[in-house]
């Protein structure tokens, strides 16, 4: 794995500079925590180890989902994108293989899907949005998808979703090792390493992982046209991931993590534009620490983080163009237990961030602060369980809306929920919405809303089957809606869209055990209406019409036979038509695209086992494009062998 | 199951059926018109720009007489997509060239079927083309720091004029050319015999647009930026002198599209709103002649023989525009569909 970090031929002084520093702090956590296991190793815990993330399950009656293993397995050396592409009902708008991924879930923007990595929004600063190519599935061992607005929960643009990436402490499991490689049509080279060890008091664990590509693959525009190839796509990604989880005694806990990431690619061309040598490299280190005291009837948690990210845009030739933020968010949090059932959450959260950009004039610097408070009981029977929480945010000296959140479920009858749950919400303005010079407006509001949901939920296991669904419809009304609309001399943001979104998804999977064999089938559907409310200028033909990029109707079917050491998986994903124009009348045709793994495992010695596993993308050659103009390419290919040691 | 948790269920699938079915829309667009266009004879071109990336520019088609529109001209002709970020559009000698700036091309197109007859390639980021003879035009660029020098027989790119920043329009008046410039506090004149840069004249920042008036005087808006005002310039296009300058009122203002009434003695230039003032006015108007109310006015030109103002609103940017027709006493003659953000005109 070093060699192929090491191995690039264009690593500037600064970047192996980093990289030696990544190497050295790699070993001495591997070292600390080796150390640490013969001292603690017989220590006996009194309390219950709390591994859950925090508040989750605080948001009773939303929609959720967590990423299942065999998901996980799936992409395993994949980006975020791609896995809730084929996952989940999120849309990803992305611009190629390799390229930008930026979300539409529930009919919300870019801006209004939260990514929290350990509960740390990974938004922005500046542009509010999240690559979720730079994202790789590595980055967390556990992924849960929450569908809907829960702002009072998670702070602004939690708004059409939530996605959580969290990496939960593995105490008592033994030392765990993974290696992995794949080869990939397109040039397509990913290596990664894994290793984590746990004790009673310890977890420590630490990744590693090298991407390149050139990406250079042909596609077809229509029948009976020139196969044209896809230029100047190539990429290079490599990071560290590293995270150790410390029992200091039986109530208190410390945790810290790094991760540090690069990234250089280079810019396609549209189908339109002749050529591009556009490239754009990013940076980032991401640094967290948490504490945490456990009492009989409370928990104390004092967690901190700082980002710094930095994006090197080289438009058409030498000359750069740097923005750089940094992050810093500190929280403390008191959770209460007075009674059975009862858990009451109080927490403080200050974040400041930082960034400078040839598009600023000075260097604006902004003072986040939010007081939030949750509360869930949960009947004895548990029949059924209910929460409520609210949170008030202050930006710089001004207050933003009050949000809050109310839901609940009840159990109908044996592995049958109803759940409901409303909420206001909001959104503020980005670094660039208010700081761009020229345009940007100072005294912009906070986009502010409301919404609701009211699902079924359904779980049962009959003899050898068992069988899951939810279906669940959402209305959501989100007021000052931000976009850039041309002013006298340049673009400028305001405050003018109502947007209303409503819907309703539905999903189920069936799970057939015979033998040694087990089958799964699933089908997912997704019902998007969302509509501009509000004329933006007179004449303007976009009331009532859909919103750009979002497309109305999309489905996934999954179909999974598991025998033995064997298994194989075949997922389509279908979208419907997307508008390119405000008015509808531009458009992109809807298309299907399938894709298949197979993978099978052995095991060698006691507690190692190698599986090999073949993808095939992009089955049956659809030619489509998620955004106008950007080809997507045909049927493509890869390979990969991992070996694993230990329990995972 | 008892009676009540039946109960309940059946209530809440109802409930949800009811919310499925109220929500429930067809998403399939009407498709687009594929058949080839009716040649066009008179009336006027409609340049869409379209959105930077998306490939989408285009050229409408309006005949007054008829009150016909043509949506797009060019790619029911040539059976695909013009290209991205159609910048100008210019007449000559029976030729329409097309400046399509981030596809880096100037495509060469019949007027009236707009069938393609020639491509020119090899520009960074083309502006505008102007012919200075016969067989020769300079093309502007906004990224590679020159002016192209372009063989029109040839369709191919013989040479070009080193000249600092982004390049736009221009105007032959005699055996010189005057280049505006976006990112300079200049007016470049070029020699078209020597192909060179002889003289500069001093302006504001943001030069985007000239014309040359019925006295021979050269106009000049510039959009100002980094300590220079927003402003009109009058030039003498002989001894290269500023005769006069209008100064905007405020930084915020950004005069653009400066452009004639067909006898040159009427200038009209959007800010914001539509302004219009002779040249013998000494003070820039302060009335708009067509007020935006709303709009977002991004494109200007004006009917050579009846006078008709044409203003186009881009509303957001991202459906089609909406083209007003005003007489010259500033009457409304109504307004007709163009393409994806019109920028400008070209009457024929």
């Amino acid at each position: 794995m070093w060699s192929a970090l090491g191995t690039d031929g264009r690593v500037c002084g600064a970047a192996a500079f980093v990289r030696r520093g990544i190497v050295s702090s790699a070993l001495v956590m591997l070292w600390f925590s080796l150390h640490a296991q013969t001292v603690v190793d017989t220590l006996r815990l009194r309390e219950v180890v709390v591994v859950a993330p925090r508040l989750v399950g605080m948001n009773v009656g939303a929609r959720s989902k967590v990423v299942d293993s065999t998901a996980f397995a799936r992409h395993a050396t994949a980006d975020l994108g791609t896995l809730l592409t084929n996952e989940s009902s999120v849309f990803i708008k992305s611009y190629g293989l390799g390229s930008l991924a930026t979300t539409a879930f529930r009919g919300g923007s870019a801006n209004h899907t939260a990514v929290l990595w350990n509960g740390f929004n990974l938004g922005s600063p500046m542009n509010g949005q999240l690559d979720l190519s730079l994202v790789p599935v590595l980055a967390a061992n556990d992924v849960r998808i929450e569908h809907g607005g829960a702002t009072a929960l998670w702070g602004s643009g939690a708004v059409g979703g939530t996605i959580h990436l969290n990496n939960l402490p593995r105490f008592d499991r033994g030392p765990y090792v993974e290696v992995g490689a794949s080869v990939g049509s397109f040039g397509d080279l990913r290596q990664q390493v894994s290793a984590s060890l746990g004790n009673a008091r310890w977890s420590a664990s630490v990744a590693l992982f090298h991407t390149a590509a050139r990406n250079d693959f042909r596609y077809v525009l229509a029948d009976n046209t020139a196969e044209r190839k896809q230029e100047n796509a190539q990429l290079e990604q490599r990071g560290l991931l590293t995270q150790v989880h410390h029992q200091i005694t039986a109530q208190q806990r410390v945790s810290v993590g790094y991760w540090y990431q690069f990234s250089d690619r280079g810019i396609p061309p549209t189908l339109q534009q002749g050529r591009s040598t556009a490239e754009q490299r990013d940076e980032s280190h991401r640094l967290t620490a948490a504490w945490q005291y456990s009492a009989r009837r409370s928990v104390v948690h004092v967690r901190s983080a700082w980002f710094q990210e930095g994006l090197r845009w080289f438009p058409f030739d030498d000359t750069a163009v740097d923005s750089r933020s940094r992050t810093a968010i500190a929280e403390g949090e008191w959770r209460f237990r007075p009674g059975r059932g009862h858990l009451f959450i109080m927490g403080l959260n200050a974040t400041h961030a930082a960034a400078r950009s040839d598009g600023y004039a000075d260097a604006p610097q902004q003072l986040r602060s939010a007081l939030f408070g949750a509360y869930t009981y949960t009947a004895r029977s548990g029949r059924w369980s209910a929460s409520a929480s609210a949170r008030q945010e202050r930006m710089d000296q001004r207050l933003v809306p009050f949000t809050a959140n109310i839901g609940a479920q009840v159990r109908l009858m044996p592995g049958a929920q109803l759940k409901a749950s409303v909420s206001k919400l909001y959104r503020v303005p980005t670094f660039n919405d208010l700081y761009w010079v020229p345009g940007g407006v100072r005294d912009l509001l906070p986009e502010s809303g409301h919404g609701a949901e009211v699902g079924v939920a359904l779980d049962r296991t009959v003899g050898r089957v068992a069988v899951n669904g939810e279906v669940t419809t959402y209305s959501r009304t989100m007021d000052q809606w931000i976009i850039w609309l041309p002013g006298p001399a340049y673009w400028s943001p305001q405050n003018v869209m109502q947007v209303w979104s409503r819907g309703v998804e539905a999903g189920a999977e069936v799970i057939v055990s015979v033998g040694r064999s087990k089958l799964t089938f699933a089908l997912n559907t997704d019902h998007v209406v969302s509509t501009n409310q509000r004329a933006k200028s007179s004449d303007d033909a976009s009331v009532d019409k859909q919103l750009i990029y979002t497309p109305m109707y999309s489905g996934r079917g999954r179909i999974g036979v598991q025998h033995g050491r064997f298994s194989a998986t075949c997922i389509a994903v279908y979208t419907g038509y997307r508008y390119t124009s405000t008015d509808t009348r531009s458009f992109l045709e809807p298309f299907t695209v399938a894709n298949a793994w197979l993978a099978y495992a052995l095991r060698t010695g006691k507690r190692g086992s190698l599986s090999v596993d073949l993808q095939c993308n992009n089955l049956f050659d659809a030619r489509y494009q998620v955004i106008a103009d950007r080809p997507m390419p045909l049927r493509h290919y890869r390979i990969g062998v991992r070996y694993q040691f230990g329990e995972r | 199951m008892n009676g009540m948790s039946a109960r309940m269920c059946v209530v809440s699938a109802m409930v949800l059926l009811a919310f499925a079915l109220q929500s429930c829309r067809k998403d399939r667009p009407e498709p687009p018109v594929e058949e080839p266009n009716a040649p066009v004879d008179r009336g006027v071109y409609v340049i869409n720009e379209g959105n930077f990336q998306w490939g989408n520019a285009s050229v409408s088609h309006f005949d007054a007489a008829t009150g016909e529109v043509v949506e797009d001209l060019y790619a029911p002709a040539n059976g695909e997509a013009l290209g991205d970020v159609l910048q100008s559009m210019t007449l000559h000698d029976g030729k329409a060239y097309l400046v399509v700036n981030n596809s880096g091309k100037v495509e060469v197109v019949d007027p009236a079927t707009f069938v393609s007859s020639a491509t020119i390639t090899g520009f960074a980021s083309p502006r505008y083309l102007l012919p200075v003879s016969s067989s020769k035009a300079y093309v502007s660029d906004l990224q590679s720091g020159s002016i192209a020098v372009v063989d029109l027989q040839a369709n191919s790119i013989t040479g070009s004029i080193p000249c600092a920043g982004w390049t736009e329009m221009m105007a032959l008046v005699g055996s010189e050319v005057f280049v505006t410039n976006q990112t300079r506090r200049y007016v470049y004149v070029i020699d078209t015999a020597t192909d060179a840069i002889v003289d500069s004249i001093a302006v504001s920042r943001g030069g985007n647009s000239l014309v040359l008036d019925a006295d021979g005087a050269l106009w000049v808006a510039c959009s100002g930026g980094t300590g220079t005002a927003p402003a009109l310039y009058r030039i003498d296009p002989v001894s290269h002198n500023v005769d006069a300058t209008f100064p905007l009122p405020s930084s915020a203002d950004s005069p653009s599209r400066l452009t004639m009434n067909g006898d040159g003695t009427v200038l009209y230039f959007l800010n914001t709103d539509v302004f219009r003032m002779a040249i013998t006015d000494d003070a820039l108007p302060s009335v708009p002649f067509v007020a935006a109310d709303g709009r977002n006015f991004y494109g200007l030109g004006v009917d050579p023989n009846s006078g008709v103002v044409h203003a186009a609103d881009a509303l957001d940017f991202t459906q089609r525009g909406v083209v007003h027709r005003y007489g010259a006493d500033g009457a409304s003659l109504g307004t007709f569909y163009a393409g994806r953000i019109p920028s400008a005109f070209i009457f024929h």
